[in-house]
């Protein structure tokens, strides 16, 4: 009795903590982009590419455009891959090796992402640069060390989408002559696609707030629209301007506003997510 | 062994069928014919190896791993245990329904047209075709005509059984293989489904698996008793009911049975 007490409190205090502590972000978030907004207009700063704080240009539209361009073709670039490993691994593998695959991709979720951005700048930007005569930094690199940092965990997601399809569909199918091939396309993959879905979107939110390994790849330069060339995204930039507008200068709120940007997407993958979920 | 119509050709001849699940054996040295027309019922207490038998005869075993099959079946022209059979072909002409009624997250329409598109048939006149004399000869069409693009989901448990039998009925299979096909349902629409199955007998060869002893003595012409992966004894249904030649068989049938 009186442990359940204690316990019913104690569950209580977590949930406040948890509301307080988030809450005081957004709270923080929301009023320096208000005080932003106030002043600059909440369109025209994502609708313009002028960016210099110091002078009180605070054009986000390359980051925005950074950030998108690197989250799509590094979902694209995934996406086919994905799917095969996670077919191989809910349909082709049997048994323990099963169990060894999904173990053997949870190695690769637990890789923190600064590892990924090393791999990517000791191997893909040398190897970008020889094979196109760029300087191998910019979105294409970001977007390979992005999908191969999202490799794993959409492989996870969708195998366990797949699996989830009930094997009494699989047995109606091969029952009436279905090939293993036409079964996997007429029925596993369709039955499996809302949850699917789901894991692109837990993929692509991955990809939209990954910060650290694309810096180290993808140059930080911006204004040269193209794959090739160096860029920037929001997430990017927050970090590289973070040391040169601190709290009390001028331009700081525009911090404020580029990660009020990115809680927004992140809020309608988020929204997108759950209404696949039902 | 075994008693049947010998003005017909047997349509179904196991002959000294083994099966093992890794070492252990689920069916040993099993003998038996079925002729054209007829419905087998095989019978035995859980474990006997009686769906094992039915899942040999369209070769859905061999999906399952480690498990080894010996002996000779012919079900028409299908020497089905042959390594060169050709498995798509058979598995068209030897339909099977399971226990859990497991209609395609689909329409009902998509559904009994899932195996003749599958076979390549793509003209929208034919498969209409198709989908409405299955459903008619599964007793369906009357309570879903007008509703085919209504999704499989929306019917009765019996309604989604009877779908399947239309499913299985569309690609012209010559045999259907029935695992339990009332068991998950509830009287009325279980008395339906065994209507049904008199109805086609005339048309297909029919095995069903099943554990309700009035029922196999309602609509078969042969039964099988199975007892630990052995034939025990087979003979028509009547025969069985009423004078089995094995006193297991007459244990197992009067309830009497450890």
């Amino acid at each position: 009795m009186k442990i359940d007490k204690v316990m019913d409190q104690v569950t209580h205090m977590v949930l406040a903590l948890f509301i307080v502590v988030w809450g005081f972000i957004a709270v923080i978030i929301v009023w320096g982009s208000w005080r932003f907004t106030r002043q600059h207009g909440f369109l025209s700063p994502i609708l313009s590419s002028r960016w210099n704080p110091l002078t009180g240009h605070f054009g986000l539209a390359s980051f925005i455009l950074g950030s998108l361009t690197v989250t799509v073709l590094a979902v694209v670039i995934v996406s086919p891959w994905s799917l095969g490993l996670s077919v191989l691994g809910a349909r082709i593998l049997q048994g323990s090796w099963q169990r060894y695959f999904v173990r053997f991709l949870t190695v690769f979720v637990s890789l923190p992402s600064v590892l990924y951005g090393w791999w990517g700048l000791t191997v893909i930007v040398p190897g970008i640069r020889r094979l196109t005569g760029s300087s191998g930094y910019g979105v294409l690199s970001a977007s390979l060390v992005v999908a191969l940092m999202i490799l794993p965990t959409f492989s996870i997601l969708s195998l366990k989408a797949i699996r989830q399809v009930p094997e009494s569909y699989v047995e109606g199918s091969v029952g009436l002559g279905a090939s293993e091939d036409q079964t996997l396309w007429h029925i596993i993959l369709p039955t499996a696609r809302p949850r699917l879905a789901q894991a692109a979107l837990i993929a692509i939110a991955r990809a939209l707030g990954e910060t650290i390994a694309v810096q180290m790849v993808i140059g930080g330069q911006f204004g040269r629209p193209g794959l090739l060339h160096p860029a920037a995204t929001l997430t990017t930039q927050l970090l590289t301007d973070l040391p040169l507008l601190p709290p009390g200068t001028a331009g700081h709120f525009v911090l404020d506003y580029m990660a009020f940007l990115l809680m927004l997407l992140m809020t309608v993958i988020v929204g997108l997510e759950m209404r696949m979920g039902e | 062994m075994g008693q049947w119509d010998d003005n017909a050709a047997p349509d179904i001849e196991v002959r000294q069928l083994s099966v093992w699940y890794n070492q252990s054996a689920a069916l040993q040295d099993i003998n038996l014919k079925v002729a054209a027309g007829q419905i087998l019922a095989v019978i035995g207490p859980s474990g006997c190896g009686k769906s094992t038998f039915l899942r040999v005869l369209n070769r859905m075993i061999e999906r399952f791993s480690s498990v080894r099959v010996k002996g000779m079946v012919r079900i028409g022209p299908f020497n089905v245990l042959d390594e060169h059979v050709d498995v798509t072909r058979l598995r068209r002409a030897v339909g099977m329904v399971f226990q859990h009624p497991n209609p395609f997250p689909m329409t009902i329409f998509d559904n009994v047209a899932y195996g003749p598109r599958i076979f390549g048939i793509r003209s929208p006149t034919q498969l209409r075709k198709t989908v409405e004399d299955s459903l008619k000869l599964a007793a369906l069409w009357d309570e879903v005509r007008g509703k085919l693009r209504r999704g499989a989901n929306t019917l009765s448990g019996g309604q989604q059984q009877r779908l399947c039998i239309a499913r299985a009925l569309a690609v012209n299979p010559r045999v259907l293989l029935l695992d339990e096909p009332t068991a998950s349902l509830d009287p009325v629409s279980a008395a339906k489904i065994e209507e049904l199955i008199v109805q086609l007998k005339s048309q297909y060869t029919m095995v069903i698996v099943t554990h309700n002893l009035q029922q196999a003595a309602r609509i078969s012409d042969m039964v099988a008793f199975f007892e630990q992966g052995r034939l025990v004894e087979m003979g028509n249904t009547q025969d069985m009911f009423t004078a089995p030649r094995e006193r297991r068989t007459e244990e197992f049938l009067t309830g009497r049975f450890d």
